[in-house]
Formats: structure tokens, sequence, C-alpha cells
């Protein structure tokens, strides 16, 4: 170590005052999670980007989606579900759903960015644990997705939505939009290390969005929508996302694709989608890690 | 004279004046770096490094000199741990690059080619970010920070967002955020590579200043210029190996002689000519001839003494000797006799990048 009592600043300065021991300097595990996650947050509000097409675009859907198609979608909505559901009450769930996929949309652009500007080197020669660096990432961006989620929650409340289940219920919500989320986050990474383009990094995950979502049982009951789109709903993780947290909106088992007897009522829809979501979030997850840790460590022999 | 070539590896036996070598080699754990063998192969065949041996003590401004594509970068980032040697030994800080990463990482800085920092973050920010991940003390963030703002000149745009700077700006808060946790070993690849003069004379001041406080630096740069003022000793990388190590005192005094420019009037093959002449002169036997843009340059141990004989030959062959001088050899010279080509700063200042990608 320098010595640290010596007074001169020339004498402090560095590991290279001649000691035998050079200076290190590092942090612990949590240290660095915080680093991170502080960093994207900051990130997160400076750029209009992030927030405006992860946030307005859903919004821009709940409003118009339920001002347009309300009155004849509600009909059918009615009619698969056989109670007095208003659409707003219907669509929520769905939009929030959307909120955690245009959300994880960005975790890929920031990485691609990082790339491009040179930040990503840069931290992979900082002391900093790399597990720690994208776990505190990923903790930045779920955290906004929380937030956002519960915007459009108070936004659809507002509008006229209700919360069968109340605020356990609010967080619950947000707690399956994170964990939907997950799945995304790992796919646009994915995309980000493989493409190292922001382009082709939006593009490619944008594309996907609304086929996502209107091949689902988001905006209308899967039993009105042709036999493809059903074949298509079933082995699309936003069916599981969205009927997980309608049924937690409604306080009823609304799963479509799956039928489980476990419990009674609202649980049989709320956990099968949880289950079927943490696996396709694992199996995502391990793609991303596996190309992250081959692209921080070198293309060498 | 002037085949630099032959020595193919840095041998320390050679270094003059200045440093004192041996003492150095008595305990090599005390050596910033010491490289011994070190090849790289990348994964698709390419060897950019073969077989470099380099040692750096403590405290030392080191150059690390060569043309685009000669491996500078790819055994810059051999040391900072972004590349796994293929084979060799390398030691950082008496750390071993394989095996030890997290601690070299926690003992240096480095600072990439490429201007790295995050355009969405403040001055100040970005430096923060730095000391934060390098685990700089909560109790002394505030004041290292605004130390640094002070010392690379952005205290005061320190809350302004770096996408708002000029490249000098943004080279300069990079170099701060490298220099965050006053590591004892910095690396420098290509620092200056773009920088207006002012700006570059303002980081060689602050890179010489904390070299005086003990820092060893680790710089590359193709501006030779830039390496003669700031280094203690340099190396030349070629084609991936070392072929001359020593002071730029040394390697001028390498090339041996002065060095004769002749400006010629323009004309069709006047320059190929000219050289043709300068080669079949007697007394030039030894020496180098080479074209320049105006005309040619011959470095010889008589330049001085026969330069106005080579000049009354090449007026009796019709030539027109517009100007001419006599000077002692730069760097420039130095490279020229090692690499046969001249060092090429202007067009293509991001060439080297080639070879890491």
């Amino acid at each position: 170590m320098s010595t640290p009592d010596a007074d001169g600043s020339a004498e402090e300065y560095a590991g290279a005052t001649g000691g035998e021991e050079v200076t290190r300097s590092g942090n612990s595990f949590a240290g660095d999670v915080w680093v991170n996650f502080k960093r994207w947050n900051v990130k997160a509000v400076r750029n209009p980007f992030v927030l405006v097409v992860s946030l307005a675009q859903p919004i821009i859907f709940l409003v118009l989606f339920t001002q347009v198609f309300g009155n004849v979608a509600g009909g059918a909505v009615e009619g698969a579900t056989g109670g007095d559901i208003s659409y707003e009450t219907y669509l929520v769930p769905a939009i929030a759903i959307q909120v955690a996929l245009a959300a994880a949309v960005t975790s890929g652009i920031g990485l691609v960015n990082d790339i491009e500007n040179g930040m990503f080197e840069k931290v992979l020669v900082t002391p900093m644990n790399r597990t720690a660096v994208f776990l505190g990432k990923t903790a930045a961006e779920v955290f906004r997705i929380a937030i956002q989620i519960g915007i459009i929650l108070g936004l659809g409340v507002l509008l006229g939505a209700e919360i069968a289940t109340g605020l356990p219920g609010v967080i619950g919500i947000m707690g399956i939009g994170v964990l939907f989320s997950l799945w995304f986050v790992a796919f646009s990474n994915s995309l980000a290390i493989l493409t190292r383009d922001q382009e082709s990094t939006i593009i490619g995950a944008n594309l996907l969005q609304f086929p996502l979502l209107f091949l689902s049982s988001a905006f209308l009951p899967l039993a009105t929508l042709p036999g493809w789109i059903q074949t298509f709903a079933r082995l699309n993780p936003v069916t599981y996302g969205v009927d997980a947290t309608r049924s937690l909106m409604l306080d009823e088992n609304v799963m479509t694709v799956i039928e489980v007897s476990w419990f009674d009522g609202t649980l049989n829809g709320v956990v099968p989608g949880v289950a079927v979501l943490a696996g396709i979030g694992l199996s995502f997850g391990a793609i991303a890690v596996y190309l992250l840790s081959r692209a921080s460590s070198s293309d060498v022999k | 004279m002037s085949q630099q070539g032959s020595r193919t590896t840095a041998d320390p036996s050679v270094d003059g004046d200045g440093v004192n070598r041996a003492s150095e080699r008595d305990s090599t754990e005390r050596a910033a770096i010491d490289v011994d063998g070190l090849e790289l192969t990348y994964s698709d065949g390419t060897t950019a490094v073969q077989g470099v041996d380099l040692t750096v003590p403590r405290g030392e401004f080191f150059g690390f000199l060569g043309p685009n594509g000669a491996g500078k970068t790819t055994t810059i980032k051999v040391f900072a741990t972004l590349l796994s040697p293929t084979s060799g030994d390398v030691q950082v800080n008496g750390f071993d690059a394989r095996s030890e990463t997290r601690k070299i990482r926690e003992t240096i800085g480095y600072m990439a080619q490429e201007t790295s920092i995050d355009p969405e973050l403040t001055a100040e920010e970005n430096i923060r970010f730095a000391c934060e991940a390098y685990g700089v003390p909560s109790g002394e963030r505030a004041e290292r920070v605004s130390e640094l703002l002070s010392l690379v000149d952005l205290a005061d745009v320190a809350d302004k967002q770096a996408e708002e700077f000029s490249g000098g700006m943004k080279k300069r808060l990079d170099a701060a955020t490298a220099l965050a946790h006053r590591p004892p070993l910095v690396f420098l690849d290509e620092p200056t590579t773009g920088l207006d003069p002012k700006a570059r004379n303002r980081l060689w001041e602050y890179f010489l200043r904390i070299n005086d406080l003990g820092t060893t630096i680790f710089l590359t740069t193709q501006y030779l210029e830039e390496a003669d003022q700031l280094c203690d000793r340099l190396a030349v990388i070629l084609d991936g190996n070392i072929v001359a190590d020593g002071s730029p005192d040394d390697l001028k005094r390498e090339v041996g002689g002065e060095v004769l420019a002749i400006e010629l009037e323009r004309g069709d093959g006047v320059r190929e000519r000219a050289t043709t002449i300068a080669r079949e002169f007697d007394a030039f036997a030894d020496a180098t001839v080479s074209e320049t843009e105006d005309g040619i340059s011959v470095t010889s141990e008589v330049a001085r003494q026969y330069g106005t004989d080579l000049l009354v030959a090449l007026r009796d062959a019709g030539l027109t000797v517009t100007g001419f001088n006599i000077r002692a050899p730069t760097l420039d010279d130095v490279f020229l006799a090692i690499t046969g080509d001249e060092i090429d700063t202007a067009e293509m200042p991001d060439g080297d990048r080639g070879a890491s990608q």
C-alpha cells in the first residue's frame, strides 16, 4: 500500500511511491451492483427516447383502444368472460405487459450504446464483478418497468378500469410484468451482442413487439380470434403474461391456454403463467449470459 | 548502419543513458510490466503479436511505437486484461495476466484508443462513476472528482452532459476517468490522436505531471514528436515483433550520422533519378537514401562532408536543386530506418484498430 500517513500530496499519489506492494482499489459485489444500478437509472431519466418509447406508446394504445374499440370489443369480452367487465378493465393488464415488452427493448439498446461509445470495454477493464455489472443494469431496467406498470395501472383506473384484487393485485401485476420482461430483456441483449448495431437492435426488437402483442390474448379473447392465431398464442409468452395479470385484475382464473386446478380460483390463472414465464426467462437468460460472457472475454486462441 | 531490424528483441544491455537497467533486473516483481515471449493469435488465426519481450520499470514513461497494424493495441489490450495471451508470461504490477486479472484491473488505468465516455452523463458523473467503479472511498470522492475536473480543465462544464463536448474535451474527460483511482500504472493508447496542438500540449503536461508523481506510463502514439518529448524509453514494434528499444536519444544516435535533405524542382522521374545518383555516389555507399515529398534524403556519417559534392553531381545530371539542409536525425528518421516506411499519422488515425477487432 502507499503510505497513507504521508502528508505531501505527491507522496500520497498512487501506489507508485516506492512501496513493495502496489495499491489496489475495488468494491464489494453489492457495491458494484449499486454503482451500475445508479448509472443506468440516471441514463434512463436523461434519455427521452427510453421514456417515450416505453411509456408513451402503451399509453396511446390504452387510450385509443379503449375509446375506439371499447364499444365493439366490449361485447366480445362479455361473451367470452361471461361477466360485465368493461373493456378498460380487460385491456389494462395487456397494456401492463406491453409496457414490460417495450421497456425491455431499451435494455438491448443501452448495451449497444455502451459497446458503441466504449463504455462496455471501459467497464470490463475496471475491477467490477461482471455479474454485478449486468445485475445492476438489469435491476435498473426492471425497477423502471415496475414504476411504468404502476403508472399504467393508475391511468387505467382513471379511465374506469377496476382492479378487483386491490393493492396486493397491483403489486402482483408489477411482479408478473417484471418477470415477463426478463425473457425480452435477455432477447434484446442477445440481439445487441449479435448485431452490435443500434438500428438493427431497435428494428429487430420492435418488429417483434406488435406480432407478439396482437397474436395473443392481449386485446381480445382468444375464442373470438381465428384458429391460426389461437395456435400461435399458445406458444406466445405474451399470452401467459397477459392471462396471469388479467387473472389478478379480475380476481378469477382467465388463463386460456393452460388448464390447472391446483388451487381455488384466481391462483389457477396466475401460477401456471408465472411458472411458464420463469422457465422462458431462464432459457433466454442463459443464452444472453452465454453471449455476454463470450463478448466480454477475448476472441483469442 | 541504420539496419536496426537486426535487433530483434529488446535487449536491456544495449540501453545507454538515463535508466539504470541492471538494478531493475534484480527484482522483476518491482517492474510495472514484465513480459517474456508474449504471443497472441486471434481466434481467426491472425497472429497479431509474436515473441514480445519487454520490461518496463516502475515510474518510467514508456513509449510503444509502430506502424498501423503492428500490434500496439493488441499488446496494450493484453496488459489491460482485455485479451488473454496465447502464450508467454505476462506480469503486470507483479500479477499474472491470465490468473490474476482482477488484481491487475485494480491496479491499472486504461485509456482506450477510441474515446470512451458515457455521453448521457455529465463530466462530473463520468468521473464519479469511475471513482465508484474503482472503489475510491466515499469520503474522498468529492475531492477527487473536483481535483480531476480542474486538472483536465473541465471544471466549468462539470454539469454539462458529455455529448455536448468537443473531441478534445471528451479525450480529456476520458483521461480523467482513467486516472480516477490514482493507478500506479496507466495505459494510454494514442491518447492525443485527433486533438488540436493546444489540447495535446495540455494533456502532455498532465501526463508528465502524474509521471513525476510516480505513475508508470505506457503510451502508444503515432506522433513521434510526442514520443520524443515525453518518453524516457521507447520500443518499436513491427509485424508483432519488437525491433528496437532504447531512449529517444539512443535510437537517434543509432541511425548514425546526419540527415541531408535535398529539395528538387518537380518533374517526372526526378526523385527516382536523384535517388539513383545518390545511391551510386561512392561516399554514400553505406548511406540510407530515400525519397521525400519534395526531393530525397540521405542519412550518412559523412553527409556534411560530402553533401556539396552530391549537390554538384545532381546539378551535373540536369536536376535543379531548390533547397537543402543538414540536420540531426529525428525519431522520424529512426522510424524510417527501422520500418522502411514513414509513419503515417494524417491518413489513418484509427488504422491500428483493424488488428484488434
